[in-house]
């Protein structure tokens, strides 16, 4: 008989959102977020051991961080947590049974927080 | 007043172990005819080795889903109009996450298996209110279950692209809809492939044609499942 | 897989895990929200250099904060990066080896990572 045509390599097609509702870009945002945020917890713990190699190596990579690029990164590191964050609340309430039929105003509505704090967080980086 | 629209219909074809191709059919259609009317004149007119699955031809059966135009679609209860314009195009391919027999028709042996599995009753008293499950074991009327057991969510849900060992959604609505958690359907639920895998993309209640509202379904199910492990935590029956 | 109805008991993620995993995002959030609120409303000036942040250290709210934060993250983390892997239905030999993995280095972050804050403390 014919094969399931299910295979871990379909996990591309995790991220595609072609035709699909707004669902799937809350679940691909969680799942792309959440990846990144991890990768970068483990890279941050790497980094912050620079504070046991003294004050010398600690406020050389502080002042490396303060260029215009790591801040940029600095800044997409809080716009995931922002987005990841808020998004899982809207999954932890849901599944509780809160609000199951309103989780598009839920997203939306959560977005749109995001979206506000990334600005606010985009303006003070920069201007500081 | 009958319009003519000329549409292209680009049909999935797939024999046994060849590889697939798309056909193309350029045919008149009336645009408030359904996509699968358009199926089974290609199949009477241009091609009788056209495989596809359909029966009722008024969404009561659950046969006839595909993906019309990368979308799930209950294709005899589709409107031409509703997905393509005049000189269009209706892309036509057999639902994902299920084994191709044969150009549009997929294997739901499994599906269907698991429904009956989880106790989910196709024909229901007439006193269960589907939506929010009330049940009146008293009336003796008897109406068919908003589940026609299509499995368009089941192709809709990404989840369900990497594995085919997560239950899927219309069988955990199916769970949740009977209310018979006995040790057997927990056995299925309560697991690893069952409703802790939903990742909340909401893509089945999208899709189904009925009104099942499966995700919701699956929160509710969860809901049951914790309380009643904090129960059974605490000692209460 | 044939006949849909894998069963077989392994330790995938069911109720528990699940739970955990929802749980501890939620307390990310929480420890979160006050880390951000000490860091920016209760320290004048923020903490950019060396002997701020051993400075800051001193308190020993500080410390416990940041570990439990530490503890929470890394756990919410790898449970995340577990049931992504879930997804795919590793073989049980795979899993195996991905909970052993994951426990390691879980563990591991942990350890050093609260060596990390202890270092910090001591320098002060
Ligand atoms: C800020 C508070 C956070 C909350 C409320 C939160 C909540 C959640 C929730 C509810 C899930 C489950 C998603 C699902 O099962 O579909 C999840 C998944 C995940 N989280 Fe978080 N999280 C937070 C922070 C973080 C952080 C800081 C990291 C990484 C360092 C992280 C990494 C992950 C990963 C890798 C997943 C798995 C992704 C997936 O299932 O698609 N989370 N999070
Ligand atoms: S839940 Fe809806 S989409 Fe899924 S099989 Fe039942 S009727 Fe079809
Ligand atoms: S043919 Fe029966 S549901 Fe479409």
């Amino acid at each position: 008989m014919a094969e399931h045509p299910q295979k871990p390599a379909n996990l591309i097609k995790w991220f595609d959102p072609r035709n699909k509702s707004l669902g799937s870009w809350a679940f691909i945002l969680n799942r792309i977020t959440g990846l990144g945020l991890t990768v970068y917890l483990f890279l941050h713990l790497i980094m912050l051991g620079q504070l046991a190699r003294g004050p010398e190596a600690y406020d050389g990579f502080i002042a490396l961080v303060k260029n215009p690029i790591f801040l940029a990164g600095e800044l997409l590191v809080i716009a995931a947590a922002l987005i990841h964050g808020l998004n899982g609340i809207r999954i932890g309430i849901t599944s509780f049974g809160i609000a199951g039929g309103k989780q598009k105003q839920l997203f939306i509505g959560l977005m749109t927080v995001a979206v506000i704090a990334i600005v606010y967080f985009a303006i003070r980086m920069f201007t500081h | 007043m009958t319009q003519t629209w000329t549409v292209t219909y680009e049909i999935f074809r797939k024999k046994g172990n060849q590889a697939s191709h798309y056909d193309r059919f350029e045919m008149k259609v009336d645009p408030d005819e359904y996509v699968l009317d358009g199926i089974e004149r290609i199949w009477a007119f241009n091609d009788r080795s056209l495989v596809f699955s359909h029966a009722c031809h008024h969404s009561t059966c659950g046969a006839c889903g595909m993906l019309v135009n990368g979308v799930e679609k209950l294709t005899c209860i589709t409107p031409i109009r509703s997905v393509t314009k005049d000189g269009g195009v209706i892309r036509v391919e057999p639902m994902r996450n299920f084994p191709v027999i044969s150009d549009l028709s997929v294997d739901m042996t499994v599906f269907y298996q698991r429904m009956e599995s989880v106790g989910h009753q196709p024909v229901v008293s007439n006193g269960f209110e589907d939506s929010k499950g009330k049940f009146d074991p008293e009336d003796d009327l008897l109406r068919l279950s908003d589940c026609i057991e299509c499995g368009l969510c089941i192709s809709a849900c990404p989840i369900a692209l990497t594995t085919p060992a997560y239950l899927g959604p219309a069988v955990l609505a199916g769970a949740q809809q009977s209310g018979d958690l006995n040790p057997c359907v927990l056995d299925l639920v309560d697991s690893e492939n069952g409703a802790w895998r939903c990742h909340s993309a909401y893509e089945c209640t999208e899709v189904c044609p009925s009104h099942v509202d499966p995700a919701w379904r699956i929160m509710d199910l969860r809901k049951k499942l914790v309380s009643r492990r904090i129960k059974k935590f605490f000692g209460i029956k | 897989m044939r006949d849909g109805f894998d069963v077989t008991p392994r330790s995938g993620e069911g109720a528990g895990l699940w739970f955990l995993k929802i749980l501890t995002g939620f307390l990310v959030i929480v420890v979160l929200i006050i880390h951000l609120i000490v860091n920016h409303l209760i320290v004048e000036g923020g903490l950019l250099t060396y002997t701020d942040v051993v400075r800051y250290y001193q308190n020993p709210i500080i410390p416990i904060m940041e570990i439990a934060f530490l503890i929470l993250v890394v756990t919410h983390a790898l449970m995340g990066l577990r049931s992504v892997l879930l997804d795919l239905h590793p073989s049980n030999k795979v899993l195996r080896l991905i909970n052993y993995g994951l426990v390691v280095l879980g563990l591991g972050s942990i350890a050093y990572g609260i060596w990390l804050v202890l270092v910090i403390v001591g320098r002060g």
